[in-house]
């Protein structure tokens, strides 16, 4: 779930755990209903809340096993511990931990019960670029071992990165849900050809051939319809017998179909920081 | 279900150990109160009166009433030269009772004298809390003397024992008490703590997560809280019995007041913490709870000397049953007065558990 923050992901996920009341409306978790089948919900999923925090006095070990031990079945710890990577510091207090070990122990925690379901709630703000990728390498893991996995955040790369289904949220409503690949085909605007800092006589040949062109920043922007458009650029780049800097082809982002979409940037659209 | 409630409570030991500042404070706490109390009412002058006189009289009938005084054995002598400006001598020792002998003292007393009276002159501050006592103990030495010149009998004749059998002194009146205050705080304050502080830094959330249900958690912090009372009442029951002769044990209606009275305050805390978001203001407001109880209840000062109102306040506060319910077991013998205290503490206790159950919100707000 990608949207920026007080978009109502928190919330969405909160209900579908079991831990939020709905006002109205109807959710199920694997065809239970959240309203009636909350404690057998919570028997098959595995959560890593928002703000992740476990106990500071026990080690890492004992935490894992303490959350263990609040289902009918556990996995080893000294297992997960090992998924996690997190061998070195089985023994070191929570409170000892940096951000990104913190988060990696919280995984290792909501994966406990071998749920069947692993909600990950903004597992990586916070984090500072390094830590984030870690807990990207994990996420992956989980993905590896066919976890469906459940993740919220509001870092455009992450979601295009990680996530195989995406749902773009904004203002309590999905805007577009599906492959980042089918989302970007569907509400993206095509790839571009751009060529930086192109001469009067590049310019007067490209202009000509490309009546639908854009300028934009001293950049010459084609729309690429298909593949082989770009090869009649350069073959037009070099009849023309003038000079350019560069010559690029980008792809929309998801970051573009959610300003298509909402007409404001995934970074500002959030009404306050801390609205979640 | 069992599983999840002894693990939780292996962890809470665990944690416990392991933070200094908890082991310190669960221990120190009830020290330092055995060692004021124990140090208010095992020295001085054991519980006398101080009353200063001036004998103007100096004779074998002033030294004789003099003796008398001292023979009540509440009444601490201290002798005033006859020579001595009183007033002056008030004004720089400032003493709570004067008493005047005059000299016609001894003149008084010679059978068939002319003028047959005299007149001793008692100055006592009003405001202090001894003043009725030597008063009235000065008129019936006073009303000795006068029987005898009288040549009247005495008619009534009074003999003292303790309530208590005599084994005990005073600071094992206070022990229940201690042990009632320490219940108390203890409990409440160690729940706030624990309930506002796992609210703030996000691990009830994780607990909500999980199986684990509210009527569990609180079960479990109970359960836990009476383990770390009653490391409490230990530690007052060995250094009351090591420095202060404390000759009490605890019997099993003392300890079921005990355990009931711990989740009683338990499931308070639970309450006041449902209600006050903030760590630091859950603190204020626990002590706002604990303080008028502390004062009110009986553990410091005995509820026969309140005003009326008071004593009528003391009757609805928690604390009040707990005080007179462990006294009752562990001083005074009284199976019916410590039973009936017991009954209380175990309805209230259920009463405010429900309360804590009903209020207390498994969910996200």
């Amino acid at each position: 779930m990608l949207g920026p923050n007080g978009a109502g992901k928190t919330t969405t996920v909160e209900i579908l755990e079991c831990l939020r009341s709905m006002t109205s409306g109807e959710a199920r978790v694997l065809g239970l209903d959240v309203m009636k089948k909350a404690r057998e919900i919570k028997y098959k999923i595995g959560v890593l809340p928002q703000d992740f925090n476990a106990f500071d006095l026990l080690t890492v070990k004992e935490n894992i096993q303490f959350f263990g031990s609040m289902y009918d079945r556990m996995l080893d710890p000294m297992d997960l511990i090992k998924v996690m990577d997190l061998q070195e510091k089985a023994d070191e207090y929570f409170k000892n931990l940096s951000g990104g070990l913190k988060q990696r122990v919280g995984v290792a925690i909501a994966m406990v019960n071998d749920p069947e379901i692993i909600f990950l709630d903004e597992p990586t703000t916070g984090l500072d670029p390094k830590a984030r990728r870690e807990v990207w390498k994990v996420i992956e893991e989980l993905k590896k071992k066919g976890k469906t996995v459940i993740l919220t955040t509001h870092y455009m790369e992450e979601a295009e990165i990680l996530s195989d289904r995406v749902g773009i949220i904004d203002r309590g409503r999905f805007l577009a849900l599906g492959s980042p690949r089918e989302i970007i085909d569907e509400h993206g605007s095509g790839s571009h050809c751009i060529i930086a800092n192109a001469d009067a006589k590049c310019l007067n040949v490209l202009k000509e051939r490309w009546p639908d062109h854009e300028i934009r920043n001293g950049n010459f922007i084609i729309p690429l319809r298909d593949k082989d458009n770009l090869v009649e650029i350069i073959y037009a780049l070099d009849g023309s017998g003038g000079n350019y800097e560069q010559i690029q082809v980008t792809r929309p982002t998801l970051e573009d179909v959610f300003l298509r979409l909402t007409g404001r940037k995934l970074a500002e659209g959030g009404d306050t920081e801390n609205a979640e | 279900m069992p599983n999840r409630i002894l693990s939780t409570l292996i962890s809470s030991v665990k944690m416990f150990y392991r933070s200094k500042s908890s082991v310190f404070w669960t221990i120190a706490f009830p020290v330092i109160l055995i060692l004021i109390f124990g140090a208010i009412f095992s020295g001085g002058n054991g519980g006398k009166y101080n009353i200063h006189i001036q004998d103007l009289s100096d004779s074998q009938m002033s030294h004789k009433f003099i003796e008398a005084l001292n023979q009540s054995e509440v009444i601490n002598v201290i002798d005033v030269g006859k020579d001595v400006n009183i007033s002056e001598y008030i004004r720089e020792n400032s003493p709570t009772a004067v008493l005047i002998i005059p000299s016609n003292f001894d003149s008084a007393f010679i059978p068939g004298a002319t003028n047959n009276t005299t007149q001793l002159k008692l100055m006592i501050d009003p405001t202090s809390t001894s003043a009725n006592v030597i008063t009235s103990i000065v008129i019936s030495v006073s009303d000795h003397f006068n029987l005898a010149i009288a040549q009247g009998g005495e008619i009534i004749t009074l003999k003292r024992t303790d309530i208590a059998s005599e084994q005990f002194n005073f600071i094992d009146f206070f022990l229940p008490g201690i042990i009632a205050l320490t219940t108390m705080t203890t409990t409440i304050f160690w729940t706030v703590d624990i309930q506002s502080r796992y609210r703030e830094n996000g691990i009830f959330k994780k607990l909500m997560t999980t199986p684990l249900t509210r009527m569990e958690w609180l079960a479990t912090q109970i359960l836990w809280q009476l383990v770390v009372v009653f490391i409490s009442i230990a530690t007052i029951l060995v250094v009351g019995i090591a420095l202060y002769d404390v000759e009490l044990t605890l019997d099993p209606i003392a300890i079921l007041i005990i355990i009931s009275s711990s989740a009683l305050f338990s499931s308070m805390g639970m309450i006041l913490a449902r209600f006050i978001k903030e760590p630091e203001t859950a603190g204020t407001a626990a002590n706002a709870i604990t303080f008028p109880m502390m004062f009110l209840s009986g553990t410091f000062f005995p509820l026969e000397t309140m005003p009326e109102y008071l004593r009528a306040v003391a009757q609805v506060l928690p604390l009040t049953y707990v005080s007179d319910g462990l006294r009752d077991a562990m001083v005074y013998n009284n199976i019916v007065g410590a039973t009936n205290s017991l009954v209380v503490v175990v309805i209230l206790a259920m009463i405010f558990f429900l309360i804590g159950v009903a209020v207390s919100r498994w969910k996200v707000e």
